[in-house]
């Protein structure tokens, strides 16, 4: 048996630290490239989305390779992301992989024990306590892989060379992912969180703050928007983003631990609409309003065709907390200069809000 | 009191109901006209480009009833079955609505979700209903007296072959006694697209005209829409699946000579959906299939075409061994 999951940011790593504890073949599919989001463009339904296309990419590259056992999330009352490990898997069948199965992880019942159950059927019936150390193993990687990226988020927009922040993250990284044990691990975020820390600023420079918010695999996964995080950092904006894979874990697996912030947002989303709408809709508005004053500006990412966030799309320019949105499309007609035009238009449009803000502040002041 | 209830959405599967349980509470209903051009234009320049059509569609009925009635009933449908859920565009309805349509008469919206136990969908009915009386029996005896109108409707259209413009009396009568269909062709879809005359072309009586017999999900035993669905993909995942998947599935095992699937633009479910009939046609080689994907530019002439090429083909298709023969 040979495992593999489709990839969504670097989540991978905790896959392969959690599998390899557990001494099951898993297969990394091929880096997300220009050849999976073709393959998976060719072999989607018309009308798909984005995140469809891609983990299928991945899942035909796995296949490729070898492996039979491929991990998908499914669930129900959701959105369409429920509905995809069906279609994949025949899409698979019908271009001959026919030892590759599917094995569908509840995301919405179960949470938790269901994937832990998984986890087990797949290791041979590994014992639990073994299990319970591989899988908590796996977190902390992405515990720490999610700590590293928050700083690199608040470096990016400031360091005086360009670049160096990024470069630091793609090798802590690769550190974390050659760590073994909780120490290395613990010692390699150290290491790393430190260097970052130590990268040169530009202490005159005043990041305007935008946030990052909308679908959650457009989010996490930076092949599908060009990485616009890192081309907002070059731009010299600091982001702030709620999503991130661990507390997305937390979030959904871990249910007891969501009361604060998810309840937050839906409480300001609320006046506005009224109910969960699947995918993320409910989240995008209630960021909005909830951050308003907060931020200078929000980039709103979704996938093409996505209803829930489409649905958001069309609440929030009627919230009575303004700040400016801009949201970006993302599938496969999705071009990069496209992206950063828009971008560098939606900055400067923040920064001249800023200057007028604050002349009037001091026309007021004298 | 007057209630609007736009002609779009789940009009054609629940308006039986909701009619009834209105008048049994002494509610007048006032329904929009049918499409026009001029709605969907309204409704679409309402929402950004992305939006669905039927959503786009929805809005511009929700126009039409601005001025004409007190409040609009959107309900929010999220679930009918056990652990089977709706499109995202049925739960954020009427806050899309609020939002779009800022001049729109009151909403009234009330959440339908089986999963939280029936004591909870009646106590939604209930509420919905102290907005007009006091009486806690006449909303009990409007929500029966609904439920049997609806019970009524369905088997009625399976009974008599009917659709639901038909069962509710506003189609066309159909040509009666004529000679034997060239034909018999499944549409199978979302009702709010297949009996809307203007998205859909006026496609059920094009085929006929054509020759041919048509016959609609609703012709099919419930029964039967989920034993198909079954067949094909195991459990339903989406609220409404049995209109796609179960009656693509129950045609295509026989029956008829083509089945066309017809599906909106940018629609979720359907795309997903479509798919698994298409797949199941594909593999099955019996009936034969075409997907016909609507939305507001569809051009007239170009959905006259395919509608003309596929009739052709299913008649050369019947006529081919006979012809080998000669």
């Amino acid at each position: 048996m040979r495992i593999s999951v489709p990839h969504m940011g670097n989540t991978y790593i905790a896959f392969k630290a959690l599998f390899k504890r557990l001494d099951i073949d898993y297969i990394v599919p091929p880096k997300t490239s220009q050849r999976t989001l073709s393959l998976g463009v060719k072999y989607s339904p018309e009308g798909l989305c984005l995140p469809f296309k891609l983990t299928l990419g991945n899942l035909i590259e796995a296949a490729e390779l070898g492996a039979d056992t491929l991990i998908m999330p499914a669930g129900y009352g959701i959105c369409r992301l429920g509905y995809y490990a069906k279609i994949q898997e025949q899409v698979l069948a019908d271009l001959g992989f026919r030892n590759a199965e599917i094995v569908e992880v509840g995301v919405t019942e179960h949470k938790l024990t269901g994937l832990l159950t998984t986890i087990k059927r797949l290791a041979n019936d590994a014992p639990w306590p073994r299990i319970i150390a591989a899988f908590r193993f796996g977190i902390l990687k992405l515990y720490a892989m999610d700590r590293i990226e928050q700083l690199v988020q608040k470096v990016r927009p400031v360091e005086k060379v360009r670049g160096g922040a990024n470069r630091l993250y793609a090798d802590a990284i690769k550190a974390i992912d050659a760590a073994d044990d909780a120490r290395s691990l613990k010692l390699a975020e150290a290491d790393y969180t430190a260097r970052l820390n130590a990268v040169e600023r530009d202490l005159a420079h005043q990041p305007l703050l935008v946030g990052v918010t909308g679908e959650f695999y457009v989010l996490l996964e930076p092949f599908s928007s060009f990485d616009v995080e890192s081309e907002l950092g070059k731009l010299g904006v600091e982001v702030r983003r709620r999503l991130f894979v661990s507390g997305w874990t937390r979030f959904s697996w871990f249910n007891w631990f969501r009361v604060s912030e998810a309840a937050r947002i839906h409480q300001a989303a609320y006046p506005y609409l009224k109910r969960d709408i699947g995918g993320d809709g409910w989240e995008s508005v209630g960021e909005k309003v909830l951050h308003a004053g907060e931020y200078d500006g929000i980039i709103h990412l979704a996938p093409f065709t996505c209803m829930p966030e489409i649905i958001a799309q069309n609440i929030m320019p009627t919230t009575k907390e303004k700040i400016p949105v801009l949201t970006i499309l993302c599938d496969e007609q999705i071009a990069k200069t496209g992206v950063l035009t828009r971008l560098e238009a939606f900055v400067d449009l923040l920064e001249r809000k800023r200057r007028t803000r604050s002349a009037e502040s001091t026309a007021v002041g004298s | 009191m007057k209630v609007g209830i736009p002609r779009a959405l789940l009009y054609y599967q629940y308006y039986p109901l909701w009619r009834t349980y209105f008048e049994e509470l002494g509610v007048e209903v006032v329904v929009s006209p049918p499409t026009t051009q001029a709605m969907l234009a309204q409704g679409s320049a309402r929402v950004v480009a992305e939006t669905c059509l039927p959503a786009k569609l929805f809005l511009g009925h929700v126009l039409a009833l601005a001025g004409k009635c007190d409040s609009v009933f959107i309900p929010v449908v999220r679930s009918m079955k056990s652990k089977v859920y709706n499109c995202s565009k049925f739960l954020g309805l009427p806050d899309m609505t609020r939002a779009a349509i800022p001049e729109s008469p009151p909403v009234i919206d009330v959440e339908i979700d089986i999963n939280k136990g029936e004591g909870k969908v009646y106590q939604a009915i209930y509420e919905l209903g102290r907005n007009f009386t006091s009486s806690a029996r006449r909303i009990r005896r409007a929500y029966r007296a609904g439920w049997r109108a609806f019970d009524e409707y369905r088997a009625r259209m399976a009974r008599e072959q009917l659709t639901p413009p038909e069962a509710l009396g506003e189609g066309r009568p159909r040509p009666a006694g004529k000679a034997p269909a060239r034909s018999t062709i499944a549409l199978i879809g979302h009702p709010y697209l297949l009996y809307d005359e203007y998205v859909s072309h006026r496609l059920i009586s094009r085929l006929e005209r054509a020759g041919c017999r048509v016959v609609t999900p609703e012709m099919v035993s419930a029964e039967q829409l989920d034993g198909a669905v079954e067949r094909l993909v195991g459990r339903a995942y989406w609220s409404y699946e049995e209109e796609v998947v179960g009656a693509g599935g129950h045609y295509l095992a026989g029956g008829v000579d083509g089945v066309i699937g017809i599906m909106a633009f940018g629609c979720g479910p359907d795309s997903l959906m479509m798919d698994v009939v298409r797949r199941q046609a594909a593999r099955a080689r019996g009936a034969l299939f075409m997907g016909l994907t609507l939305e507001e530019h569809t051009a007239e002439a170009g959905v006259v075409t395919r509608l003309e090429a596929f009739v052709d083909m299913l008649q050369r298709k019947k006529e081919a061994p006979a012809a080998r023969c000669a």
